[in-house]
C-alpha cells in the first residue's frame, strides 16, 4: 500500500480534511459539513473494526468455533440490546442492560471505595504520622490539603444547612474548587493548543513538494470556493430583492 | 408475562451483581474465575450495545437520505466514511501494518480518521480561548482565583511564558514558575480533587446499591 502515489493521496486527503475542518473558524460551510459528517462514518467504521476483530471474532466467535459453547449467553445478552429497535419486543433488550449494569456496580463499588474513597482518606492522613521527618514546608502542605479536602467536602455536603462554621469552611473550599479548575482549564488549553501545532506541523509537512503541494493549492481551492460562493450568493440575494 | 418482562432481569441484576460485589471479599479460585469469565461477557455484551449506537445513527442518516430532507447530501458521506474503513478494515483483517508496510486499514486510519479526530479537537482550541474571553471577567475574588492559576498553568507550560518570568521576577531568586505549577498541582489541586473524588464515590457507591438491590431501575424503561 505505501507507494509514492499512495503517500501523496494520503497527504491530499490529511491536508484536505484538515483545512476542511479549520474552515468552520471562518464560517458554518458545506466543506466542514462534509469533514464533520465523514468523521462520523469514519469514527464508527473504525470501531467497527475494532471491535470485530478485537472483541467478537476472538472472543466470541473463536472460542465459540473450538466449543465454548457457553459463550451464546453474552452474544445473545449483546443481541437483546439490539431489540430496542423493536418496539413490540423492546423489553427483551433488559436482560442484557441488567447484566451490563449488575456486573457493573458490583465490580466498580469496592474498587472506587478502595481507591477513590479508602486510598484518598488514607493519603490525607497518613503524612501526619511522619510530622517528625517532615519539612517546614512538606507539613504546611500536609496541612494545606488536609483542610483543603474537608473545606470542599463541606461545601458539597447538602444535609446540613451552610450557616456558621460550614458555611466559612464551604466558603474556604470554593477557593480550593477555583484553583483546581483553572488549573485543569490551563492544562485542557495547553493539550488542545499542542494538538493544533502539531495540525499546523503536519499541515507545513504536507506543502512541500514530496506532497505536490498540497496544502497550498488546498488552501487556494479553498478560498477560491468561498469567494465563488460569497459572490453567488450576493447575486442571488440581489436577484430576489428586485420586485 | 411480569415475571419474564419484570422479575427475571431484576434478578439477574441482584444476582450478577451480589456475586460480582462477593468476588472482591472473597479472595478464592473461583472468584477469580468467575470474574474473569464475567469480564469476557461484558466486554462481548459491552460491544453490542455498540452497535446499538451503530445501527441507530445509520437508520437516522438513512432516513434522512430517503426523504431528502434538507442537506440530505451531507448523510452520504457518513456511509462513504463508514465503509471507507470497513471495507479496508475487512480486506486486511483488521491489521494496521503487515511486515512493516501499512495495509488499507492502516491507511485509512492515518491519512483520513487521524487527521479528522485530531484537527476536531485542534478546533476546540479556538473555542477555548474564545469561551475564556467571554467567561474570565473577573467579577469576584473566586473568580480572580480561578483565572490566577489558569494563567500560571499556561504561561508556565511555554518557553515564552518561563522566559518572562524569569526576567520580571528572576531576580527575587524566590522559585521559579515551574516550581509554582507543581504546587498548585500538588496541593490546592490534590485539595479539591479528593474532596470531590470522595463525593463522587459516596454518590456512585449509594447508586451502585439501588441498582444491585433493584431500588434504582431507569435504564429498564417503562413497563
Amino acid at each position: 500500500m505505501e507507494n509514492s502515489m499512495s503517500i501523496i493521496l494520503g497527504g491530499w486527503l490529511s491536508a484536505g480534511l484538515t483545512i476542511f475542518l479549520f474552515s468552520f473558524l471562518y464560517k458554518d460551510n458545506p466543506l466542514f459539513k462534509i469533514a464533520e459528517h465523514l468523521y462520523l462514518g469514519v469514527g464508527m467504521g473504525w470501531w467497527f473494526i475494532v471491535l470485530l476483530y478485537g472483541t467478537w471474532i476472538p472472543k466470541a466467535y473463536e472460542p465459540f468455533m473450538q466449543g465454548e459453547y457457553v459463550l451464546i449467553i453474552p452474544v445473545l445478552l449483546g443481541l437483546s440490546l439490539v431489540t430496542q429497535f423493536i418496539p413490540r419486543i423492546s423489553w427483551i433488550s433488559r436482560y442484557g442492560f441488567t447484566f451490563i449494569m449488575g456486573y457493573g456496580a458490583g465490580l466498580v463499588l469496592p474498587l472506587n471505595l478502595a481507591t477513590d474513597f479508602m486510598a484518598q482518606i488514607a493519603g490525607t492522613i497518613k503524612p501526619f504520622s511522619q510530622l517528625a521527618s517532615m519539612s517546614w514546608g512538606a507539613i504546611i502542605n500536609s496541612f494545606l490539603i488536609a483542610i483543603g479536602a474537608v473545606c470542599v467536602l463541606a461545601y458539597f455536603y447538602f444535609s446540613v444547612e451552610h450557616k456558621g462554621i460550614v458555611k466559612k469552611a464551604s466558603n474556604i473550599g470554593i477557593y480550593f474548587l477555583m484553583i483546581y479548575f483553572g488549573a485543569s482549564f490551563g492544562n485542557t488549553v495547553m493539550a488542545r493548543f499542542s494538538l493544533l501545532y502539531g495540525r499546523f506541523d503536519l499541515l507545513y509537512d504536507f506543502s512541500g513538494a514530496s506532497y505536490a503541494f498540497a496544502t497550498p493549492i488546498i488552501i487556494i481551492l479553498t478560498v477560491g470556493f468561498f469567494a465563488l460562493k460569497h459572490f453567488m450568493d450576493k447575486k442571488k440575494n440581489s436577484g430576489a430583492a428586485q420586485p | 408475562m411480569l415475571i419474564i418482562k419484570k422479575y427475571i432481569p431484576l434478578a439477574i441484576v441482584t444476582i450478577v451483581g451480589l456475586l460480582t460485589l462477593a468476588t472482591y471479599y472473597v479472595p478464592a479460585k473461583a472468584s477469580s474465575a468467575y470474574l474473569s469469565t464475567l469480564n469476557q461477557w461484558e466486554v462481548i455484551v459491552s460491544g453490542f450495545a455498540f452497535l446499538l449506537g451503530l445501527i441507530s445513527l445509520l437508520m437516522t442518516h438513512y432516513k434522512k437520505i430517503a426523504k431528502r430532507v434538507d442537506g440530505w447530501g451531507y448523510s452520504l458521506f457518513v456511509f462513504i466514511g463508514f465503509f471507507a474503513v470497513v471495507i479496508p478494515g475487512i480486506i486486511s483483517h483488521g491489521a494496521q501494518a503487515k511486515d512493516g508496510v501499512l495495509t488499507s486499514l492502516g491507511w485509512a486510519f492515518r491519512y483520513l480518521y487521524n487527521p479528522l479526530a485530531a484537527t476536531m479537537f485542534a478546533v476546540l482550541a479556538f473555542y477555548i480561548v474564545s469561551t475564556a474571553f467571554r467567561s474570565f471577567r473577573i467579577k469576584s475574588v473566586q473568580a480572580f482565583v480561578l483565572f490566577i492559576a489558569a494563567f500560571i498553568l499556561i504561561l508556565g507550560n511555554v518557553p515564552a511564558g518561563q522566559m518572562l518570568w524569569d526576567a520580571m521576577l528572576g531576580w527575587t531568586g524566590i522559585c521559579g514558575i515551574g516550581d509554582i505549577i507543581q504546587w498548585i498541582m500538588q496541593v490546592p489541586s490534590v485539595a479539591a480533587k479528593r474532596g470531590i473524588m470522595i463525593g463522587i464515590t459516596i454518590g456512585a457507591a449509594v447508586t451502585s446499591l439501588k441498582i444491585i438491590f433493584g431500588i434504582e431501575r431507569q435504564y429498564m424503561g417503562r413497563d
